[in-house]
């Protein structure tokens, strides 16, 4: 076996990382590797990109199986429902001020995805008993969930109205939930019930309007950013 | 059967059965309990042992380059994010947005590149201030502007007087690049009107200490961690709410009109 660490003294060096019996190997469980990539098993460039959406694509490689037809549509609505994300939110704002400050496209890119992340993690700690339920709906529905205000209350039935079309049914539906909640019980219903899969769902679906907030801002224009909002009021320590 | 070991030489690190190896020291032995924070950070940035002298300087900048107020975009980046409430997105965050930035170590990066070119075609004639001038000119005919130069929102930069100050001190000021950078500094400011901000004269600081224009950028982000520490852990121990999501009276739109899709339009 080659030994490529040497010290100073031109002495071989081994450590405990050396020792340890770890593979050799990296695993691939979703892509193979190689000029014929298929995900999950499917090829991808003769099977999925001819007969699936980019949502249905979207939910094999995160679960591992196509979604069944009747709920591909509803997949779909869910992802347009959940896309828009406005700068008034931190995850976009996030992005446009790595814009403003002048970064590159990847940085800010990069910006919008650990933002957006952080977005859905409290979405999903603020939903965690929703999902709970949802695994094992034995009790009444959590009231916490149900849509309070009209607006939100206004969002969650055009969300039912959407996929009452497609023929998307769920009893906690007729609950009223919140729009949140619904979206999460949504993708939840058709498979993506790990929290993972699903922050992941969400980050992917808000992506785009994160970047193309940040993309339609000038770089580096500090002046049309507006510095003081919020005003920050400095207090020394006594 | 195994395929071929995968090697990759580093200079760095090594962890080895007897102690752990950093850039050709032994940690244990020679590094901890006798190298300062500063001095493993001139380590990891330099890839050598820096003397107290280069230790001096690094400490000095970090004092002199402490502008963090929560405004500053980088570091409000850092304070939005943060009001999700986790510390290490918030903080990196904000670091990110110094990729390649028009502000803050990426334009202590274009800095030096541009004091590299300038410093060879002075030559070793800071003093002549013609040629000086002639040289300034024609970088500017060539290029857009001049990085390292000009000062936002105040007439002229008060982290460069700070850091001169020390550089004085330290006895740093006579030193090649740190020349080139004042004899250019005042071709500028007779050309344009325009002051050395402290981009440049960081640049100018660290080139003198044998740094490429990358480790200049890196000893950049490194002297000035500590801002996105202080906004990250404030921001996140108390996550503002407000900044989460900010009220629909603090955005105006200003995209496209309400309009409906070919597919949604009746037919």
């Amino acid at each position: 076996m080659t030994h490529p660490a040497s010290g100073a003294s031109g002495a071989i060096l081994e450590g405990p990382l050396d020792a340890a019996p770890f593979p050799e190997t990296l695993s691939a469980h979703v892509v193979t590797p190689g000029p014929r990539p298929r995900l999950h098993g499917y090829d991808v460039e003769a099977d999925l990109a001819c007969h699936y959406t980019p949502t249905d694509v979207l939910f094999l490689t995160l679960t591992g199986e196509l979604p069944a037809p009747e709920l591909s549509a509803a997949l779909g609505i869910a992802f347009a429902f959940l896309a828009p994300v406005s700068v008034a939110h931190a995850s976009v704002h996030a992005a446009v001020l790595a814009r403003t400050c002048g970064t590159t496209s990847s940085s800010t890119i990069g910006v919008a995805a650990i933002a957006l992340a952080e977005q859905a993690r409290v979405l999903l700690d603020e939903h965690a008993a929703w999902l709970a339920w949802l695994a094992a709906p034995n009790d009444a529905f959590p009231a916490l969930y149900r849509a309070a205000d009209a607006s939100d209350a206004a969002a969650s039935a055009r969300l039912r109205e959407a996929l009452a079309v497609v023929g998307f049914r769920a009893p906690w539906l007729s609950e009223k939930p919140t729009r949140s909640a619904a979206l999460l019980g949504v993708l939840f219903t058709c498979g993506l019930t790990e929290r993972a899969s699903l922050e992941a769902a969400v980050v992917t679906a808000r992506l785009p309007t994160a970047v193309a907030e940040a993309m339609a801002v000038k770089v580096a224009d500090f002046n049309q950013y507006p510095t003081n909002l919020p005003r920050y009021s400095y207090q020394e320590l006594p | 059967m195994s395929p071929p070991p995968l090697v990759e030489t580093t200079r760095s690190a090594f962890w080895a059965s007897d102690e752990a190896h950093y850039h050709g020291h032994r940690v244990f032995k020679e590094l901890a309990g006798k190298e300062s924070w500063t001095g493993m950070m001139g380590l990891s940035l330099f890839g050598r042992k820096i003397p107290p002298d280069i230790c001096g300087v690094l400490d000095d900048a970090v004092g002199a380059l402490t502008l963090a107020d929560p405004r500053i975009w980088p570091l409000k980046l850092t304070r939005v994010v943060g009001s999700y409430g986790g510390l290490l997105p918030a903080l990196f965050a904000g670091q990110l947005a110094e990729d390649g930035a028009r502000i803050g170590p990426w334009a202590c990066v274009e800095a030096a590149k541009a004091l590299l070119l300038l410093h060879a075609e002075i030559d070793g004639q800071q003093d002549d201030a013609e040629h000086v001038s002639q040289v300034v000119a024609e970088y500017r005919r060539k290029h857009r502007f001049v990085w390292g130069f000009g000062t936002p929102y105040r007439g002229r930069d008060e982290r460069v007087v700070a850091f001169r100050r020390s550089m004085e001190q330290r006895q740093r000021s006579e030193l090649p690049y740190y020349r080139t950078m004042n004899a250019v500094a005042r071709a500028m400011k007779e050309a344009t009107g325009a002051e050395p901000n402290i981009g440049g004269v960081m640049a100018s600081a660290l080139l003198d200490m044998d740094l490429e224009p990358l480790e200049v950028g890196a000893t950049v982000v490194a002297v000035i961690q500590h801002m996105f520490f202080s906004q990250a852990l404030e921001s996140t121990r108390a996550p503002n709410l407000t900044l989460r999501e900010l009220p629909s009276e603090y955005v105006t739109y200003r995209g496209h009109e309400p309009r409906t899709s070919p597919r949604g339009r009746p037919l």
